[in-house]
This record gives structure tokens, sequence and C-alpha cells, in this order.
């Protein structure tokens, strides 16, 4: 049924993502919570959201450029920290976040291939349209659009659940097998939120960013700090 | 003759769908076409004349979806005119040909690389600090003004046609984008420094090593993009490396 589920979250975010409304539903900061609350743990989602989401920033559709597939990956990832957390006990951890993250995070480029090879076949959709208005079916022509949305949401709902699927089995494996792992893993997960955060910045193209960056981090490290120690 | 307020409704809806079957040859060809035919059916009683202006409709057009909807509206606009007899039927084509391109680059920019990667970021510290109320919110808002800004490009296409374009112009969106990124930037920053106290768990000695450990990964990570380095492997490698970092020192970095 997890599986199932996933499925159908990867399916309705590759179709959003591009195909239909792009209302940020399908970004990894609103689709990793989602994907956890449909495997009945919002919190693990919450976990990978905000690094996924920075760490793919930039991947934009700026026009006839395909970037990578973050939905797809954000569904495997997610779904194979929460399905892992799940097997082990207590929840999505850094380290399970981590395994499920170097495990998935290839589908973010094999989902960009695909969205190749769906384009390829849009044109034999808009082919059809021509056809079909030359045999004067107007409506049907161009009701050709809506089938624009099938190949990705089966591409997706394919993919994504057989991404977490190896990405939970690795992740439960590896700290069943190794639990002292949990700790470097722990270390390997903020040095990647880390890079993460770079990325984001970098990402934005913004003018003097590693200035701003740097005075950001240390300007909210220090309200931190003072926060904490107040309390 | 115009286009009842319900028909072009229902042309709004179907502009979220213009991108549903993108491709090389045509883009958003099929899409436009399908977003602007309930106005056609309106605008051409006669079947031939309807099939002409729909044909018309299905050559290339690439915008970015969301100020895509300022020439779906343009469009209709020109297509009244067309039917009433006061245009030629390539009026509609030349306003199109005209704005995509400008409009794809004004959209792109905006809202592509300013407006959703702001509300990314504020999402982002939003879930670290807060919680998923925050990504609500966010979302929430993103949606507000990206709709409202949709559904506004769209009147004003079908109302001003052409002077749509110096609506757009006074809105000055390249400049609100730039304040947006570097406001996105500080964001990333300040992301960073959340994600080290959330790891530090308010423990002092954990703090520390989970401040260096981000501190470092951010630091040689960014400078390390903004090099060229692809994103991909320093992702993988920066994982790694701080793993076996812990692994060699033996630090479990727990608070």
């Amino acid at each position: 049924m997890g599986y199932l589920l996933l499925g159908i979250v990867a399916g309705l975010a590759a179709v959003e993502r591009k195909g239909f409304l792009q209302a940020m539903l399908s970004r990894p900061i609103a689709l990793a919570p989602l994907t956890g609350w449909a495997l009945g743990d919002l919190a693990g989602g919450l976990v990978v959201a905000a690094p996924l989401e920075l760490l793919w920033l930039g991947a934009v559709n700026l026009g006839a450029a395909l970037p990578v597939h973050e939905a797809l990956a954000t569904v495997a990832i997610t779904g194979g920290a929460v399905l892992a957390g799940q097997a082990l006990g207590g929840g999505v951890t850094p380290a399970t976040a981590v395994v499920a993250l170097l495990v998935g995070a290839p589908l973010a480029l094999l989902g960009r291939r695909a969205d190749r090879v769906v384009e390829v076949a849009n044109e034999r959709l808009a082919l059809f349209a021509e056809e079909a208005l030359r045999r004067h079916h107007p409506h049907a022509a161009v009701r050709l659009n809506l089938a624009g949305l099938a190949m990705p949401f089966a591409i997706a709902a394919a993919l994504a659940p057989a991404g977490a699927w190896v990405g939970s089995q690795v992740a439960t494996r590896l700290l069943q097998a190794a639990p002292s792992l949990d700790g470097p893993l722990r270390v390997g997960w903020w040095a990647f939120c880390g890079l993460a955060c770079a990325a984001g910045a970098k990402a934005l193209r913004s003018r003097r960013a590693g200035v701003i960056f740097g005075v950001g981090a240390a300007a909210a490290l220090l309200i931190g700090l003072g926060l904490g120690a107040a309390t | 003759m115009t286009i009842p307020f319900r028909t072009r409704a229902h042309v709004f809806w179907r502009c979220l769908f213009l991108q549903a079957a993108w491709n090389r040859r045509g883009m958003q060809n099929l899409g436009f076409a399908y977003a602007i035919e309930p106005a056609l059916d309106a605008l051409y009683a006669d079947p031939a004349r309807r099939e002409e202006a729909l044909a018309r409709h299905l050559g290339f057009f690439n915008c970015h979806p969301y100020m895509a909807t300022a020439i779906v509206g343009g469009a209709i606009h020109h297509e009244e005119r067309v039917a009433a007899g006061e245009e030629p039927g390539a009026a509609p084509l030349s306003y199109k040909a005209t704005l995509q391109g400008p409009l794809a680059a004004v959209g792109d920019g905006f809202f592509w690389t300013a407006l959703r990667p702001f509300f990314g970021a504020v999402a982002a510290l939003g879930a670290l600090v807060s919680g998923w109320q925050a990504v609500v919110a966010a979302v929430v808002l993103y949606n507000v003004v990206q709709l409202s800004l949709r559904a506004a490009l769209f009147r004003a296409g079908y109302r001003q046609g052409d002077a749509v374009v110096g609506l757009i112009a006074r809105l000055s969106l390249p400049r609100v984008a730039d304040r947006l990124r570097a406001a996105g930037v500080a964001l990333c920053g300040a992301a960073a420094a959340a994600v080290a106290l959330r790891a530090g768990g308010g423990v002092v000695q954990a703090e520390v090593g989970a401040v260096l450990v981000v501190a470092a990964a951010a630091g040689a990570g960014y400078l390390a993009l903004a090099r060229g380095a692809p994103l991909f492997p320093a992702a993988y490698l920066v994982a790694v490396l701080g793993t076996l970092a812990a692994a060699v020192t033996g630090w479990d970095g727990r608070p």
C-alpha cells in the first residue's frame, strides 16, 4: 500500500511540475512532507524537505532547457528514508536520510532523460492534433493536449517507488549490519545540508551572493545562539 | 461580439494546462490551442472559420507559463476583432510572435529565478526553524501572488491587447527580482546557521562541532560551485567526506 501511495504522489507531482498548475506543490519543500504524510510520517518528510529544496533551488525550466527531475528524486529519497526509519524503528534519522539521498539522487538525472522521451512522444501528439484538425475534428485535436499528462505520470509513478524501495533496503541493511555507522552518517548529513544551503545561494545568481550568504549565516547564528543563551 | 466572462474563465482554467504536451517542434502550441478553444467556439459559429482560427493557434508558441496568460488574453482580444472583420486573420499571430520572446524572458527572470526560489528559501528556513506550518504558509502565499498575477495579466491582455506591454513594464519586475534574489541568498545563509544549531541540539560542544562541519561544507561547497564544480559530484563528495571524517575521528556528532 505504501508503494502504491508513493507512485500516486510521484505521478501527480510529475504532472504538477510542468504540465499542470506549477504551484510549487512538486517542489521538494512541499513534496517531501506530503510524501512523508502519505506514508504516515510527516515529521520524517520534513527532515529531508529543506535540504532537498535548497539543493535543487536552481532546478527550473528555462526555455527549452531541461532541469533535473527534482520531484521524482524527492519522492524516492523521502520514501526511502521514511520506510527505512519505520523498518528500523525511531523514524527518519540523519543516517537514514543521507543513505536514502545517496541512493535516490541519481533518479533526478534519470528523470531528466525520461523528460526528453516525453517531449518526443508529445511531438507525435502535436502531429496527431494537426491531422485531426485536417479531418475536421477540432475538439478531438485540442484534447490531445491532455494526453501529454499521462506519460510523465506513469514514468514517475513507476520509478519513484522503485527508488524508495532500493533506498530503504540499503539504509535498513547497512544500519542493521553496522549500527556504529549511525554517528558518522549523521555528520555526513550535516555536511550535505551545508552544501545544500550553498547550492541554494549559488542558484539564486545574485550579485555578491557569497558575501550576502556569509553575512546571513553569521547573523542568524548569532541570533540563534543569543536566543539559546537567553532561554 | 465580446466573449462572456464564463468563457473567459474557462479559457483561464485551460491556461493552467499550457505545457501539458510541451514538445520540441511546436513547444506550447497544442496547449495554446487547447486553452483558446472555448473562446474560438464562442466567436466563430461557422465551423470552417473556427477551424481556420484554431489552425493558426496550433503553430509554434513558447513563453513562460505564467506570463503566457497575458498573450492568451491578448489573442482573444485580437480574435474578437478578426471575427468582427476589423482585423486580418494574421493579427493574433503577429501579436503572439511579438510578445512571446520578451515575456518569456521577463517571466523566467522574475518567477523562475527569483520569486519561486525566494519562497523556496523562505519555506526551507521556516521548516528548519518552525515546522510544517511555515511551509504551508509560504506555499499559500506564493500561490496567492502567482495566481493573482496570472489572472491580472490575462485580464489586462484581454482588455488592453498590445497595451499590456506598458502595464508589465510598469511592474518593474527585473528590479523586484534583484531584491528577491539577494534576500533569498541571505535566507540560504540563515538556513545554514539553522542546520548547525539544530544539529548541535543546544549543547555547546556539539554546536561548535556542528557549526564547523556545516560551515566547512557550505563555504568550500560555495567556492567550488562558484568555480563551476558540478552539483551532483559535489553533494556526494561532501556527504561521503563528512561521514569518513567522523568515522576516522570517532566523533558521532551526538549532542
